[in-house]
C-alpha cells in the first residue's frame, strides 16, 4: 500500500471506509476501499474470490466504475487485508443535483444532461442485468459523475454477501428507502431486476424535480409517499399485491397526475418514468427497452 | 455467483445474444501471453517445468472433475506466462499447483479441502503459505477469474451447425469437449484464442463423427464473422495429431453419453423415420452403428460399458 498516499477520507462505501488517494508513481488519483475479508482456514475466502471476480468483469464497461487493482496488505496481526482500489471521480449525482438546488446559482439541470445521465444509467443498468448482477442499492449518491467528460458511472454493486448485508450498511448509517421498490418494502421473498429499474424511476425524477420523489423516513412512511402520488395498488393492477407478506391495509388514494409531479420532464420522459414506475415488477420497463424508448429518440447515441 | 466455465459472463440462466460478443472481446484477456510459448521453447527446461505443474495438478484433482483441472491448469499458464521463470524447485511446483486447484475449486465451489490434497504424505503447506501463493496468482491474473476458456464457446460454435438431433448434438459435443482437454497440454495450442480452440474442436469431432457434413461446417465456421479463418484452419491441422491419438478411446465415450447405446440407434432410427427427418441423422447412425461394432469387438468395452457410462466425463483420468 506503500504505493498509495491517502489523501482524505471520501465516504462509507457498501464495502466500509472510503479514501481518496494518490498512486506515487503515476499521480492517478484512486478511491481505496478497505474491504473486511479475514482470511480463513481454507486461504482466500471463496465468496470474496468469487464476488471480486465479478466485479472485475463487470466494471469492463465505461458505465461502471473501473476496478483498477487489488492490493492486499498484512495487518498487523499478520492477517492480509483486502484493499480494492478504483478510478476516482470528483463528484455524484447527489451533489451535482445539490448544487443545482442550493448552489450559489441554483437552477434547473438542462434537458439535454438529464437526458444524457439517464442513457449512461440505463446502459450501465443493462449491463449488470445482463450478467445476471443486480446493484440493489442504486441511489444518487452511487452514480459517480465525470462533470468535465459528462460520464456517469455507477458504484458500488453491493455484490453482497462477502462485505455485506446490502440492508444494513457497515457503519450503521442510515440505509436510504428512498429509491427502494415497492416489492422489497412490502417484503417480496423474489425479487428481480425491477427493484433496480424502479430505483432508476426515482433518480430520474429527482434530476428533473431536483428533490427526492418519495422521501420516506420509515419503510411504512416510504409506501404512503408512493401511495399517494401512484394510488393504492390492488390485486387487479399488480397480482398477489396482498398477499405479500408486508402488506397491511391501507388508506385508498387514486393514483394523481405524474406529470404534475416533474413539471419539467417531458411528455416522452413522463412516459418513461411511468414505465420504470409501474407496480407491478414483470411490467416494469426494463433497462434494455428503456433504451429504445423514444424520449432517448433526440439524443445522440453516437457519443455512447 | 457460481461460475460455470460454459457461461462465464453471467450468473444467470437467460442467454444474452451481447453476451457473445462480449465473449469475443475479451478473450484475450484470459490466456498466456504471445511471447509465452516462444519463452517456454527458448528454456526447454520451462516446458519440463510446465508438464511437471500438471502432472502434479491431474494428481491432485485426480477425484475431481476435469472442468476443475482445466480452469486450473488455465490458470497456471496465465501465471507461468507473467510471472516469468520459475525456480525448478519440486516443492513450488507443488505450491503453486496446490494453489491453482484450490482457485478453481473456490470458484466453481466444487467439494475440495486443501487438508484432503495434502494428505498423501508428501510436503505439507501450511494455509499461510497457500493463501500467499493464492494472493501472488491473483494478483498477477489480475482478478480475472472467471476464465474465458473454449468451453465458454462451445453452444455457440454448435449451433452454427444447426444440427437439431439431440444425440448427436450431444455427441458432438463430448467429442469437442474431449479433444478440448486434451489439446490444453499440447504447448503448440496455447497460442489459439480459446475460441478458435473452441471452433477448431467441434470442426474435428465433426469430422470424426459427420464426416459427410464436414464441408458444410467447416463452411458455416468460416462464413462466421468472428471465427478468424486462417487461425482457425491452422489451429485444426495443429490439433490432428492430438485427435488421432485420441479417437478410438471417443467412441467408447461418444457411446457412452448415450444410456444403452443399442437403444439410441434404434430410438434415432425410428424418430427419424417418422419425422423424415434427413441425411444428418442417417449417416450419423450408420457411422455410430459401424463404430459399434468395432467397439463391441473390443473385449475392453464389454467388460467396461456400463462404468464408462456412469463416468461420463471421468472415463480418461490419468491416474
Amino acid at each position: 500500500m506503500e504505493k498509495y498516499e491517502k489523501l482524505e477520507k471520501v465516504g462509507e462505501g457498501t464495502y466500509g471506509k472510503v479514501y481518496k488517494a494518490k498512486d506515487k508513481a503515476t499521480g492517478q488519483l484512486v478511491a481505496l476501499k478497505k474491504t473486511r475479508l479475514e482470511m480463513d482456514e481454507e486461504g482466500v475466502p471463496p465468496t470474496a474470490l468469487r464476488e471480486v471476480s465479478l466485479l472485475q468483469m463487470l466494471s469492463q464497461s465505461l458505465y461502471i466504475v473501473r476496478l483498477l487493482c487489488v492490493e492486499h496488505v498484512d495487518s498487523k496481526e499478520g492477517k492480509p487485508v483486502l484493499y480494492l482500489v478504483f478510478e476516482y471521480l470528483d463528484t455524484d449525482l447527489k451533489k451535482f443535483i445539490d448544487s443545482h438546488r442550493k448552489g450559489p446559482n441554483p437552477g434547473p439541470m438542462p434537458p439535454s444532461l438529464v437526458q444524457s445521465f439517464m442513457y449512461q444509467l440505463c446502459k450501465g443498468v443493462a449491463h449488470c442485468h445482463s450478467h445476471g448482477v443486480l446493484h440493489r442499492d442504486l441511489k444518487p449518491q452511487n452514480l459517480l459523475l465525470d462533470k468535465e467528460r459528462g460520464i456517469l458511472k455507477i458504484a458500488d454493486l453491493g455484490l453482497g454477501r462477502a462485505f455485506t448485508v446490502p440492508l444494513k450498511s457497515y457503519t450503521h448509517e442510515i440505509v436510504t428507502l428512498w429509491y427502494r421498490a415497492p416489492e422489497v418494502l412490502l417484503g417480496s421473498a423474489h425479487y428481480s431486476t425491477g427493484v433496480d429499474m424502479w430505483s432508476v424511476g426515482c433518480i430520474f425524477a429527482e434530476m428533473a424535480r431536483r428533490q427526492a420523489l418519495f422521501p420516506g423516513d420509515s419503510e411504512f412512511q416510504q409506501l404512503l409517499h408512493i401511495f399517494r402520488l401512484l394510488g393504492t395498488p390492488s390485486d387487479k393492477q399488480w397480482p398477489g399485491v396482498s398477499s405479500l407478506r408486508d402488506w397491511h391495509v391501507y388508506p385508498q388514494w387514486e393514483p394523481q397526475n405524474l406529470a404534475r409531479a416533474v413539471p419539467a420532464l417531458e411528455p416522452e420522459g413522463v412516459d418513461l418514468l411511468a414505465k420504470m414506475l409501474k407496480y407491478d415488477p414483470a411490467e416494469r420497463i426494463s433497462a434494455k427497452a428503456a433504451l429504445d424508448h423514444p424520449y432517448f429518440d433526440s439524443l445522440d447515441k453516437s457519443q455512447f | 455467483m457460481d461460475f460455470d466455465l460454459e457461461n462465464p459472463l453471467t450468473i444467470s440462466h437467460d442467454f444474452q445474444p451481447e453476451t457473445i460478443t462480449s465473449l469475443f472481446a475479451i478473450e484475450s484477456d484470459h490466456m498466456p501471453s504471445e511471447t509465452y510459448l516462444q519463452s517456454l521453447k527458448a528454456r526447454n527446461f520451462d516446458i519440463s517445468i510446465r508438464r511437471e505443474a500438471i502432472a502434479s495438478i491431474s494428481q491432485l484433482c485426480c477425484n475431481s472433475d476435469d472442468l476443475l483441472l482445466y480452469l486450473a491448469v488455465n490458470y497456471l499458464d496465465r501465471f507461468l506466462s507473467c510471472q516469468g521463470v520459475l525456480q525448478p524447485k519440486p516443492w513450488l511446483i507443488k505450491l503453486l499447483a496446490i494453489s491453482c486447484i484450490s482457485l478453481a475449486s473456490k470458484m466453481k465451489k466444487s467439494e475440495f479441502s486443501l487438508l484432503d490434497v495434502q494428505g498423501d504424505g508428501g510436503i505439507i503447506f501450511d494455509t499461510q503459505t497457500i493463501q500467499r501463493m493464492e494472493l501472488m496468482i491473483l494478483g498477477a491474473l489480475k482478478w480475472r477469474m472467471r476464465s474465458i476458456t473454449p468451453f465458454s464457446f462451445m453452444s455457440f460454435v454448435i449451433s452454427l451447425f444447426k444440427l437439431e438431433d439431440p444425440p448427436l448434438l450431444h455427441a458432438l459435443k463430448a467429442r469437442a469437449t474431449q479433444i478440448i482437454f486434451k489439446s490444453q497440454k499440447d504447448v503448440e495450442l496455447l497460442v489459439f484464442k480459446p475460441s478458435i480452440i473452441a471452433a477448431s474442436a467441434v470442426l474435428s469431432a465433426s469430422d470424426e463423427l459427420l464426416p459427410m457434413q464436414f464441408p458444410c461446417f467447416k463452411k458455416a465456421l468460416s462464413n462466421c464473422s468472428y471465427v478468424n479463418k486462417e487461425n482457425m484452419l491452422q489451429c485444426y491441422s495443429a490439433m490432428q495429431d492430438i485427435v488421432v491419438d485420441g479417437f478410438d478411446s471417443v467412441l467408447e465415450r461418444v457411446c457412452s453419453s448415450f444410456v444403452t447405446p443399442a437403444n439410441v440407434l434404434d430410438h434415432t432410427f425410428s424418430s427419424s423415420a417418422e419425422s423424415g427427418k434427413t441425411t444428418v441423422t442417417s449417416i450419423s447412425t450408420l457411422r455410430l452403428e459401424r463404430d459399434l461394432k468395432r467397439r463391441k469387438n473390443s473385449e475392453y468395452c464389454k467388460n467396461h460399458r456400463l462404468q464408462i457410462s456412469h463416468e461420463h466425463f471421468q472415463s480418461h483420468k490419468r491416474c
